[in-house]
């Protein structure tokens, strides 16, 4: 369509400011509602036209390249997934010291019994969908606490730099890192695995392997700090092994966080199968919720609509402290998300791709 | 801290103990401290069996070459989602996510090649025959024969003809790779005769008969192509997120945007005059009356 044709663009303004439409023609409007185009936006052919723009991989007809490299020939060499990971996020082949690490760990990751990631594919798996959707569910179930990889990483990096930055040593650092974060999901270090010793002899496998370096050498500084300011045992758990010789292998905080998520997801895959094999499927309305479990307001009568005004409670708040009031009020209630306070950044770089594409 | 499980299940796949974690009976530590593959552990997951070495040569290729594949709907999915810029394993799960029915089918795929060897047996055929009555039965209906043909690599799929000589150079030739070679066979014989292009073999059709013959059910297979992809629209997501913009809308780039307003074609009803509350009845009885909407229906 293109924008409308002036005659035409007129001829529906003015009917439109003839009939008034709401408080679109008010005067407190920061335009004048009914001088404005119809249309789609004319093709921009001042600027080159839109491409998909990539570092990672392109295809063409007859050949699929990652970092410059063929992937069926990959193949062909006798590579495999461990590689091309490298490739993919590093653009490096490991090597074969590091390959066997990534290795080591995604066995270990495969499979974490009944928890969360499995649990939501077997959930899902209930209501009848494509294996698909439930893989992609486990992965989401991927956070800041539960394989929190991401906010476990980038902390790291960010006091092994400031250990080179303010020439202290990573003692040090670890000691800042704990005190001033705490003993947190997000730490590696936990009561998880004082019985289970596979945390450890992935580190020990990581020296062996001659792929250790900063990141574990850090590691286990943190650990001795948080042993020291723990009243209770702790030691280094899954979430400080995987991340740190992750870190050690050359992937960033981002890549360890989708490669560990995604490789757990083929466990859940499984999860899925046996749940649709095994179990009964789910309606909607069909699973009750005890009321022995509810702790939120007593039962209580719905006021006639005709009373609403005498029963409404608004929640318009006229000062500031009116408003804290309300906040902190409604904190008491659990669901309204009150008591919850989160920092949505954006990663992105504030430079954009600009190297690409001018005409 | 509260260690009870998520969810309580009977379940042959895995258990945890303070001590360890056992998948199909094997110490998962004690599985890669033996110096096992994770393709190994893939056939422990899904098979509850160790693979011979050469089964376990076969998934890697399998698993490797079907991991990057460039702009295809799933990292197309992945680099959409994160232009809003939610958490990254949301990209993640958006991109494994769009296999579907058309998108990498290998579920499909089994289940089509299942059912044919099936009927097979009944009727007392062999896996040639059964492969031309596939073949004629897809093609005399119209349906698309599953693991044929690519929107993309239009006159060879470049990883798929590869995978059958792999699958036949290790010696993994089973009762599957007959079936899909014969089915090829017909298919591209009846396009001839039907006087239509070539058209090859796609990964899902040469990939997923090697997953079945080294003895992955239908949705295992499918599993593990899939989420195999997400490795990849995990670093096409990561790679936008991380030196691109987010919405994917500036206008500040050389280089017109994934949404920018100029990328819209809008083919829809023309603009036209919202009624006022007061006259919405009348309006939406004429409207139906003269059923002009009903083109726009979706």
């Amino acid at each position: 369509m293109g924008y409308l044709d002036q005659k035409k663009t007129d001829a529906l303004n003015s009917q439109k400011r003839e009939r008034g439409i709401g408080n679109l023609g008010s005067e407190k409007n920061p335009f004048d509602y009914y001088a404005r185009e119809y249309g789609t936006m004319p093709r921009d052919e001042k600027r080159a036209p839109f491409q998909w723009v990539s570092e990672v991989s392109y295809k063409n007809t007859h050949r699929i390249v990652t970092r410059g490299y063929d992937t069926t020939e990959i193949m062909e060499e006798g590579y495999g997934v461990i590689e091309v990971l490298f490739v993919d996020y590093q653009a490096r082949f490991p090597l074969v010291e590091e390959g066997q690490m990534l290795n080591y760990v995604m066995i270990m990751m495969l499979e974490d019994g009944l928890s969360g990631p499995a649990a939501i594919s077997r959930i899902v798996a209930k209501s009848k969908t494509f294996l698909t959707q439930a893989c992609g569910a486990s992965i989401m179930a991927f956070g800041h606490a539960y394989g929190a990889y991401s906010a476990f990483g980038n902390r790291l990096e960010s006091y092994i730099q400031r250990a080179e930055q303010e020439n202290i040593s990573l003692a040090l650092a670890a000691e800042l890192l704990v005190q001033e974060n705490g003993i947190d999901e997000a730490l590696g270090v936990s009561s998880l695995m004082l019985k289970d010793s596979a945390a450890k002899k992935m580190i020990a496998r990581a020296e062996k392997l001659g792929v250790a370096g900063v990141n574990i050498e850090f590691m286990k500084e943190v650990v001795k700090a948080a042993q020291a300011a723990s009243s209770e045992p702790v030691d280094i758990d899954m979430l400080g092994a995987t991340g740190a010789v992750m870190q050690d292998l050359g992937f960033t905080p981002e890549a360890t966080w989708a490669i560990l998520a995604i490789t757990r997801s083929f466990g859940c895959g499984a999860h899925y199968i046996e749940e649709v094999e095994r179990g009964e499927l789910s309606r909607m309305g069909q699973h009750l919720s005890p009321e022995a479990d509810y702790d939120g307001p007593a039962n209580r009568p719905v006021p006639p609509l005709k009373d609403r005004e005498k029963h409404a409670e608004s929640a318009i708040c006229q000062t500031p402290e009116e408003w804290k009031a309300r906040f902190n009020k409604m904190k008491d209630l659990p669901g309204s998300g009150f008591s919850i306070n989160e920092e949505i950044q954006d990663p992105s770089k504030k430079s954009g791709i600009k190297k690409v594409g001018k005409l | 801290m509260d260690r009870e499980p998520t969810l309580r299940r009977k379940t042959a796949l895995s258990y945890k103990t303070e001590e360890k974690t056992v998948m199909r009976g094997y110490n998962l530590s004690d599985l890669a401290e033996e110096g096992y593959s994770f393709y190994d552990a893939m056939f422990v997951l899904f098979q509850g069996r160790i693979p011979t070495e050469n089964e376990e040569k076969m998934l890697k290729y399998e698993m490797g070459v079907f991991l990057e594949h460039s702009m295809s709907p799933s990292a197309v999915g992945a680099i959409g989602v994160s232009a809003g810029r939610p958490n990254l394993p949301v990209c993640v799960a958006a991109a494994v996510s769009t296999f579907g029915g058309v998108h990498g089918p290998g579920a499909a795929h089994g289940y089509m090649l299942n059912k044919y060897l099936d009927r097979g047996l009944e009727e007392g055929r062999t896996v040639d025959e059964m492969a031309k009555q596939l073949v004629d039965d897809y093609m005399d209906n119209g349906t698309p024969v599953m693991g044929m043909g690519q929107p993309q690599h239009i006159d060879s799929d470049p990883r798929a003809e590869p995978i059958h000589l792999r699958q036949e150079e290790l010696k993994l030739e089973g009762v599957y790779l007959e079936f899909q070679r014969a089915l090829e066979k017909y298919f591209h014989a009846r396009r001839k005769t039907d006087g239509r292009s070539y058209v090859g073999v796609n990964v899902v059709g040469s990939g997923n008969t090697a997953l079945m013959e080294i003895g992955f059910s239908p949705n295992a297979g499918w599993c593990i192509g899939s989420v195999v992809r997400g490795f990849s629209c995990a670093a096409h997501a990561l790679y936008n997120m991380k030196k691109g913009r987010a919405w994917g809308a500036s206008r500040n780039e050389p280089m017109v945007q994934m949404i920018d307003l100029s990328m819209i074609k809008y083919v829809g009803p023309e603009d036209r005059i919202v009624p006022k509350k007061e006259e919405q009845q009348e309006y939406a009885l004429k409207q139906k009356e003269e059923g002009e909407y009903k083109q726009w229906v979706i």
